[in-house]
């Protein structure tokens, strides 16, 4: 099978790849960037644990080929804050006990960062249909939603100044 | 599950890419709907075409005859300022489709290619009396969208034809749309029956003039409620002639039984949708008006 050469802005660095064409984003950030932090779950875009951001848009990276990301900006939750950092989406989510298992984080937060990067003071039926593509199958919701609503709050007292990565 | 990979920068490659592989080969705008196809092995084209370069298929234009480029993403459409006024149906329809992730890449015009009965937008679309611009190695031609879908996932484009834009004309005066959509929870639900209305008042905004009834689930295909719209046409909008046209409705639809819902829930669905929304664009348009 012929492979194409992809140029992949992931989290503020190029990555060059050789890909076969089939293959979807979210195959090559796990498989051969190692970029795990990226979920794979349902592949059909209905649970949204490969939620990334595409030129600043929550999309599912199981259903988005790599070679549609030719040259364009990605953010995965590996780029959401600098090294040893957290976003504080990411704070929120731990202060709220929003975090069980784990499995659906990387891709509510994503999702949550698109959201409130275009509606900084969101309401709580905002913020549960922003999530609405996320599923979660332990918190119930509640808390991860009251921790985006906090961190809304946060971001909109001290709005941190986009790091290199999440800059698009 | 292999397939080869093209991205062409115009129209007229993309069509040229599309009549060489025929059958063979698939375009790909928002990847919602082939792309889970291509993972469950129910479809395995060898050549995959991606519109994402091609321009000309993203605007949305609304002087005179309103047009929608096959690459309007839902997202895009839910957010349009043209169509939040007497066109809301439109945005009504595409908000409730997915998530965000699905809308920020799911596309009109795979919407209405992928046929699904239960296409939200397009039920919205029908109800419009949209017209279909489809591309080809011998031309364009119009078609239209009532029609077009021929069974589930089966439509009347050719497979080397893209379809490039759905377009309708502009909405009469003292006109509404409105669209209602039943499932079993809220959100990234597939429909179990949905239903959209277009509404032009005679200038006593009591009368119907003119009326569009489009219905989604409770079919092989989108279909309109013919039986109703005649029901309704020069008559006063009762609250009981809107109940007689849901029935009307409810009889003339052909709903199946699925895990979603069973066959008769299904037709109680639309005796009660199609008058909500009926009510619904009534109540727009006197708004307007007023």
């Amino acid at each position: 099978m012929t492979r194409i050469p992809l140029s992949l802005i992931i989290n503020g660095q190029t990555h060059e790849v050789l890909a076969e064409p089939h293959r979807t984003l979210l195959d090559v950030l796990r498989t051969d960037l190692g970029l795990v932090g990226t979920k794979e779950n349902c592949l059909e875009a209905e649970c949204g644990v490969c939620t990334v951001l595409v030129e600043g848009a929550a999309v599912n990276a199981c259903i988005l080929l790599a070679a549609q990301c030719q040259g364009r900006a990605i953010v995965t939750i590996e780029g959401l804050a600098a090294p040893g950092q957290l976003h504080p989406l990411q704070q929120a989510f731990i202060d709220h006990g929003a975090v069980q298992c784990g499995y659906c984080i990387p891709g509510m937060l994503l999702a949550a960062k698109a959201y409130l990067d275009e509606s900084p003071e969101p309401n709580e039926n905002g913020v549960r249909e922003a999530l609405a593509g996320n599923l979660c199958r332990c918190t119930g919701y509640q808390r991860i939603i009251e921790a985006v609503l906090s961190a809304a709050r946060v971001l909109r007292a001290s709005p941190t100044p986009a790091s290199p990565e999440t800059a698009s | 599950m292999f397939f080869n990979y093209y991205e062409p920068t115009s129209l007229r490659e993309a069509i040229e890419l599309g009549a060489r592989f025929g059958g063979d080969g698939r375009f790909l705008a928002g990847g919602t709907d082939l792309m889970v196809q291509i993972h469950r092995g129910r479809l395995d084209p060898r050549h995959v075409i991606s519109l994402q370069r091609v321009p000309g298929l993203e605007a949305i234009e609304a002087d005179g005859t309103i047009s929608i480029g096959a690459r309007v993403t839902h997202r895009r459409l839910e957010r349009a300022p043209d169509f939040q006024g007497a066109l809301r149906g439109l945005i009504e329809g595409a908000e409730v489709v997915g998530g965000h992730q699905v809308r920020n890449v799911a596309t009109v015009g795979g919407n209405i290619v992928n046929a699904s009965p239960a296409a939200d937008v397009v039920v919205v679309l029908l109800a419009l009396d949209a017209r279909l611009t489809c591309l080809g190695p011998a031309g364009e031609r119009t078609l239209a969208l009532d029609g077009f879908a021929t069974a589930p996932g089966a439509t009347a484009l050719g497979p080397d034809e893209l379809l490039s834009r759905a377009s309708f004309p502009r909405l009469a005066p003292r006109s509404a749309t409105a669209f209602l959509k039943a499932g079993r929870r809220r959100a990234m639900e597939i429909s179990i029956v949905c239903a959209a209305a277009r509404l032009t008042l005679d200038a006593d905004l009591e009368r119907c003039r003119d009326v569009r009834v489009a219905l989604g689930a409770v079919g092989p295909t989108v279909m309109r409620a013919r039986a109703a719209e005649r029901y309704l046409e020069g008559r006063p909008l009762t609250d009981g002639a809107l109940r007689d046209a849901g029935q009307i409705a409810a009889a003339e639809c052909r709903p199946i039984g699925d895990v979603r819902a069973s066959a008769r829930y299904r037709a109680l669905l639309v005796a009660t949708l199609v008058p909500r929304v009926l009510a619904r664009c009534l109540e727009r348009v006197r708004l307007q008006s007023s």
